[in-house]
């Protein structure tokens, strides 16, 4: 099983609903309790609680008023479903086995405006440290009162704080960086995308060379009533069958070579 | 023996029945069923990038790619050739290309004419799963969603192969996602098989009994809504045909406001 995050974004509280029931018929027949933990990284170590527990079927929303107790603020708390609990200190992330793949078992992640809510539905696995990041995002919108942001969510095994910087370049002109952010490992780091320079008919770029991620994007009008969250795909998804990852790893090895040179 | 077993059982789902099967031809340019709205309240956009400079940069301007649009029935209507500026984003307005005579829903797909030689050595077909947009009602934002599925194969005699898997028994889609009461949900599923699809809809209460049950028959490349109104909360969807994953695009509805996801 995966873990669900409760995110978090400018304007906006986080909620995550979990299921207790496979997303297919066919893959996972078990139904049974399972256990709700509650996982964040602090003080170098994961730290683990029981939070809840969903019969067979069930379907329970935690926003972070339910997990306020135990996790410290600016802290990415991490939920899952689990049939045993996982040990309360670790020093590597507890083992979430992925149950089903077609598709993955997901929750609803999602952010909440005064007005309106937007979600997706997702899971987070940890990735490779230290890991990159390319992505193309064509998601900005432009007008007055409307904010744009990008939600970089990172998950590692090792609950040590790493930081690392991401860039972000208008893509036909690859010389010129538009922005440096610091991001932070085991956290979801937010990156403000108005201001940058960037024009409707500039396709953004955004790398990262020492950190992976799930980059989301997420716009909102500035009173909340209206709010769009979509994560881009990895480079891998612009091809499909033959050696996917090797597409993947020549165009980041192209488009890191070029971005940043005169 | 217990896990012989299990092994077993999950061949009978999983033995030859692929998400999707290889295009014919190599190097041939794959697309999502991707749905298009267009209406009085729907408009909808897509995000066209030149993914082949992506992969070996602007180096051989004036590239195209072909949008191929359908109507609900799978029936291609228009062919619209658009050129694509490299390493730019291209914000295409489908409901001005669309018209008014088709429908107020459908699929389309985008083939990039070039495919990198990289690509093609690696043995792979570029696959556009881009971005569509969707703005309700005259909202200032936009919703996005990403593509989903490598749904159709355009082939070099311009023929289009479509490419989604199908089960030989008919399995069910839990869609993972609470219905919020006072909401109006609208699903779509696509059918990217070449066979016709009976697709059966159900609702579920917070304790599995069946409130609603809707069928449709989806022809190739077709387009089915199912509208949903959940009275309760927690109430869920179960959606059973012969796809492979019959995972519907969600659009919520309330009042004004709407958001859309891949269920």
């Amino acid at each position: 099983m995966s873990f669900y995050p409760i995110l978090s974004a400018p304007g906006c509280a986080g909620q995550t609903t979990l299921y207790n029931f496979p997303p297919n018929n066919w893959e996972n027949r078990r139904m049974k309790t399972k256990l709700v933990n509650l996982t964040w990284a602090q003080h170098g170590l994961w730290r683990s609680v029981i939070l809840d527990e969903l019969v067979y079927g069930e379907i329970r929303a935690y926003t972070h008023s339910d997990i306020s107790a135990h996790v410290p603020e600016n802290i990415l708390p991490l939920l899952s479903l689990s049939s045993m609990p996982f040990p309360e200190l670790s020093e590597t992330l507890p083992a979430s086995v992925q149950s089903t793949n077609t598709p993955n078992w997901r929750a609803t992640l999602s952010l909440v405006s005064p007005f309106t809510s937007t979600s997706y539905q997702g899971e987070l696995d940890p990735f490779p440290a230290p890991g990159s990041l390319l992505t193309f995002a064509p998601f900005i919108q432009f007008g007055s009162e409307i904010e744009n942001y990008m939600l970089l969510l990172n998950l590692e095994k090792n609950p040590q704080t790493r930081i690392s910087t991401v860039e972000i370049y208008n893509s036909a002109k690859t010389d010129l960086v538009l922005g440096s952010f610091e991001v932070i490992s085991n956290s979801i780091s937010s990156v403000r995308l108005d201001g940058l320079g960037l024009g409707p008919e500039d396709l953004p770029v955004v790398i990262c060379k020492g950190m992976s991620g799930i980059p989301l994007f997420f716009s909102k009008t500035t009173n909340g009533a209206h709010l769009s969250l979509e994560h881009t795909h990895p480079p891998a998804s612009y091809v499909i069958h033959g050696n996917r990852w090797e597409a993947q790893r020549i165009l980041k090895n192209h488009w890191f070579t070029k971005l940043g040179q005169p | 023996m217990k896990r012989y077993i299990e092994k077993l059982r999950r061949a009978s789902w999983s033995y030859k029945q692929p998400l999707t099967h290889p295009p014919r031809v190599l190097g041939a340019p794959v697309s999502d069923l991707f749905l298009w709205r267009n209406s009085d309240a729907w408009k909808t956009f897509f995000e066209l990038t030149d993914l082949s400079a992506l992969f070996a940069g602007p180096d051989n301007p004036g590239r195209t790619v072909t949008l191929i649009f359908f109507d609900a029935a799978g029936r291609s209507f228009k062919e619209k050739i658009v050129e694509i500026q490299p390493v730019c984003r291209q914000t295409l307005s489908l409901s001005e290309i669309i018209g008014s005579a088709h429908g107020s829903v459908g699929t389309f797909s985008i083939f990039h004419a070039h495919t990198p030689k990289v690509l093609r050595a690696l043995g792979s077909n570029l696959a556009e799963r881009g971005y569509v947009s969707y703005r309700f009602r005259g909202a200032r934002l936009r919703a996005y969603v990403h593509g989903n599925l490598d749904a159709i194969a355009r082939l070099p005699d311009k023929s289009l192969q479509l490419l989604g898997g199908q089960s030989i028994m008919r399995r069910e889609y839990n869609l993972q996602h609470a219905l919020a009461p006072l909401s109006n949900y609208e699903l779509f599923i696509v059918n990217p098989t070449p066979k016709r699809q009976r697709i059966v809809c159900q609702t579920l209460s917070i304790n599995d009994k069946k409130i609603d049950a809707q069928v449709a028959d989806l022809l190739p490349r077709g387009t089915h809504l199912f509208n949903v109104v959940p009275a309760q909360a927690n109430q869920r969807v179960v959606i059973s045909s012969h796809l492979i994953m019959a995972r519907p695009l969600v659009f919520q509805i309330q009042d004004q406001r709407m958001d859309v996801f891949h269920g």
